[in-house]
């Protein structure tokens, strides 16, 4: 059990994930497909870390693999990932890291949902359609929370559905009484139960109307101000991202090949892939024009790739791209990373991708809505 | 309105449909009526998109099978290019030939044991193409929706192919017919996003080439003001406002309209204050009198609570269903920045 534990790191003050090198099959020897390749990403303390990513680009994936859910075929095929958090069941707080690779089974069971929690897409699959949602609640406490008898468990449900905005009259309802976004609700309320310090969405709006997407990545925002916790938020809708997220990675086909923070990535993109997936939505206002989205399809991770995984789609390709792998590499002074050698020379950049912020003041002082006043719970 | 002497491919006239539920426990549960549809008047025209906006539970999708004929409607009556098609009558080809329908899941749409050919081979054979001609015309289909080479994708099987190319087969199977409208129903809510505007871009351009009437269902609204000459929101089952162009996206009239506009992510404007939201209540449970978005509405007056609103004409070519515009006046748009008040002055 020590070896796996470190009191202390030099970066661990900051950082609650740190993932390495890591990478992920789908199968075995010949028949493997690389779902996952070589991803170094960390997620800062109350901070919240988006992947963009469109199907099959590895972005559930990764986070299954990280938290060790993930089910065979799929195998972890090398990286590291380490948890920093600090540990409160012992008689004085203090931080402790987890190498999360070499984590036993008791381990594990003790590290998740209380230090790392899961909200899944969809809210109807992940609750027990033949269990009252207030069972779901119960069977959380009364595993990780022993202390706690019938009354207090139940109190503690209670309050955990005031949390999300609901009467907790829902404890006795069944999953199918309730509307989507009320079982969305649910399962971020059990996702809080245990006061994590990073919880994972696993594209938790994608099922949901606009209006009730709007209403939980309000009520995310609250609670994150509240509690501090550092989030993880996958989806497929990058402007949705660039509102709730600090920093920002973009998957394709496994590869992480943009990170920036969020208002520099929405202002100013670097790859062409996320160049082009912010112009494959339409915008709501301003004047109509006809919109081209990136060509082509996603390529099939089962046939080997050459080269940049993007390069057919690519409007931008030259010559190197179609046999040679680029790396993800810090692009300039503030620490923004991209996979591409568009960017290898200043004279190859299309002018698109060399664009500065449109006004100075625009995107660097003016903190978005949705994390106004968390900043102040993150000293 | 601009359009009225143009003839209409396919004229929906109060169209209703209702669907009878029981809740509760026991031997004797109580009757309730979902009102899924209710009253919804449109007409579709050769060369334009219409676009009908909601979110789920809006009835939108029952109004496409409606319009296609697969679920009957309760009440109301459909008329194509002129001959009223009486009520209750049994759905035949010549109607399927003329009015076809896409879904929004291609994988569940296409038959997956079977290769491509057969999904598009056999509307031909159903509507009596000559044999000599039926790969001829599949081919034709698969070319239309830039399958190509179309050689390449008769053969494939549905799982060869990626979410975008099937949703392309599945339209060139409704092209199959060369019907004269085309129903939509959320044709790329299921796809990635980077090629939705791929499949957006063709049906706008099937619409303008072949002379098609489209009716294209979605929930994103950004996308319906992309695509759009005509634009309905539903709410409930009803039409709330509906307007020439998109005209009522880039100024709404209607507290449902703005609360969706509202709530669509825009980074452009980061500082817009997120709209406050009261209803708890959940999906379904609307009043039974009054405007039905009443409980919902910042703007609620007492008038709204009692009478439901009829349509009041707020611009040229633009409708709302609300009761600030009685007034008929002037009315102060302050749309998508606040999401906020309408003030009748």
């Amino acid at each position: 059990m020590d070896e796996t534990m470190t009191t202390d790191a030099s970066n661990a003050q900051d950082t609650v994930l740190e993932i390495e090198n890591f990478c992920v099959d789908y199968g075995w020897g010949e028949n493997a497909v690389r779902a996952v390749n070589d991803v170094t990403l960390s997620v800062r303390r109350s901070r919240v870390l988006g992947i963009a990513g469109e199907s099959g680009s590895g972005k559930s994936t990764l986070v299954y693999a990280v938290t060790r859910l993930l089910r065979s075929p799929g195998v972890i095929a090398g990286g590291s990932a380490r948890l920093t958090f600090d540990d409160s069941s012992a008689s004085d707080t203090k931080r402790r890291t987890v190498d999360l690779m070499a984590a036993s089974a008791s381990e594990l069971r003790s590290i998740r949902w209380s230090q790392v929690s899961i909200v899944l897409q969809s809210a109807l699959n992940a609750l027990n359609p033949v269990l009252r949602i207030g069972h779901e609640f119960d069977e959380v406490l009364k595993t990780h929370r022993r202390d706690m008898n019938k009354a207090q468990r139940r109190a503690r449900a209670a309050e955990l559905l005031g949390l999300v905005g609901l009467n907790d009259d829902r404890l006795s309802r069944f999953p199918h009484e309730l509307s989507g976004g009320q079982r969305q609700r649910i399962m971020i309320a059990l996702a809080l139960a245990l006061d994590p310090q990073l919880v994972i969405m696993d594209e938790p709006t994608t099922a949901l109307d606009v209006v009730t997407q709007r209403e939980i990545v309000n009520e995310l925002a609250q609670l994150r101000a509240r509690f501090g916790f550092s989030m993880i938020f996958i989806t497929h809708d990058l402007s949705l991202l660039v509102e709730l997220a600090d920093d920002i990675a973009v998957m394709y086909a496994g590869n992480v090949v943009e990170w920036a923070p969020a208002s520099d990535l929405y202002t100013t993109p670097r790859h062409p892939y996320t160049l082009g997936l912010l112009n494959s939505s339409p915008p709501l206002s301003g004047e109509r024009r006809e919109l081209v989205g990136i060509a082509g399809s996603p390529p099939d991770l089962s046939q080997p790739l050459s080269g940049c995984s993007f390069h057919n789609r690519c409007p931008y390709a030259l010559e190197r791209c179609s046999h040679d792998v680029p790396e993800l590499r810090v692009l300039d002074d503030t620490g923004r990373k991209v996979a591409c050698w568009l960017h290898e020379t200043p004279d190859t950049v299309p002018a698109p991708l060399r664009r500065g912020p449109p006004r100075a003041a625009a995107s660097n002082d003016t903190p978005v809505t949705a994390r106004t006043s968390d900043q102040e719970v993150a000293i | 309105m601009s359009d009225t002497p143009m003839n209409a491919q396919l004229e929906a006239r109060q169209l209703s449909r209702h669907f009878v539920v029981r809740s509760g426990h026991g031997f004797i549960r109580p009757k309730r009526i979902v009102r899924a549809v209710d009253d919804v008047s449109l007409s579709l025209h050769a060369r334009r998109v219409t676009a009908v906006v909601g979110e789920s539970g809006s009835g939108k999708s029952v109004l496409a099978r409606m319009l296609a004929r697969i679920v009957t409607p309760t009440s109301g009556e459909l008329v194509l290019e002129g001959t009223t098609i009486p009520v209750g009558s049994p759905r035949n080809l010549a109607y399927a030939s003329e009015v076809q329908l896409v879904l929004q899941d291609p994988f569940a749409s296409i038959n997956p044991v079977h290769p491509i050919r057969h999904s598009l081979e056999r509307p031909l054979a159903i509507h009596g193409t000559p044999k000599s001609e039926i790969e001829e015309r599949a081919m034709a289909a698969l070319a239309r929706v830039s399958l190509e080479p179309p050689e390449r994708y008769l053969d494939r099987y549905p799982h060869e192919l990626s979410g975008g190319q099937l949703q392309r087969v599945s339209i060139a199977r409704a092209l199959c017919v060369k019907p004269k409208v085309l129903l939509a129903d959320e044709p790329i809510s299921m796809l990635d996003v980077s090629v939705r505007l791929g499949v957006l871009n063709l049906l706008r351009g099937l619409c303008d080439d072949e002379h098609l009437a489209v009716l294209y269902i979605t929930h994103d609204i950004a996308s319906a003001r992309y695509i759009a000459d005509e634009t309905i929101v539903m709410y409930a089952g009803q039409v709330v406002e509906h307007s020439q162009g998109t005209a009522l996206i880039d100024a709404p009239t209607h507290p449902y309209t703005q609360l969706l506009i509202a709530s669509v992510p825009d980074p452009a404007d980061p500082l817009r204050q997120a709209p406050e939201i009261e209803d708890r209540t959940g999906q379904g449970i609307f009043p039974a009198e009054g405007c039905r978005f009443a409980p919902r509405c910042p703007h609620a007056m007492d008038v709204c609570r009692t009478s439901a609103p009829p349509m009041f004409e707020v611009a040229d070519g633009h409708e709302s269903r609300c009761w600030l515009h009685e007034a008929a006046v002037k009315v102060s748009i302050t749309g998508r920045e606040q999401g906020g008040p309408i003030s009748t002055t």
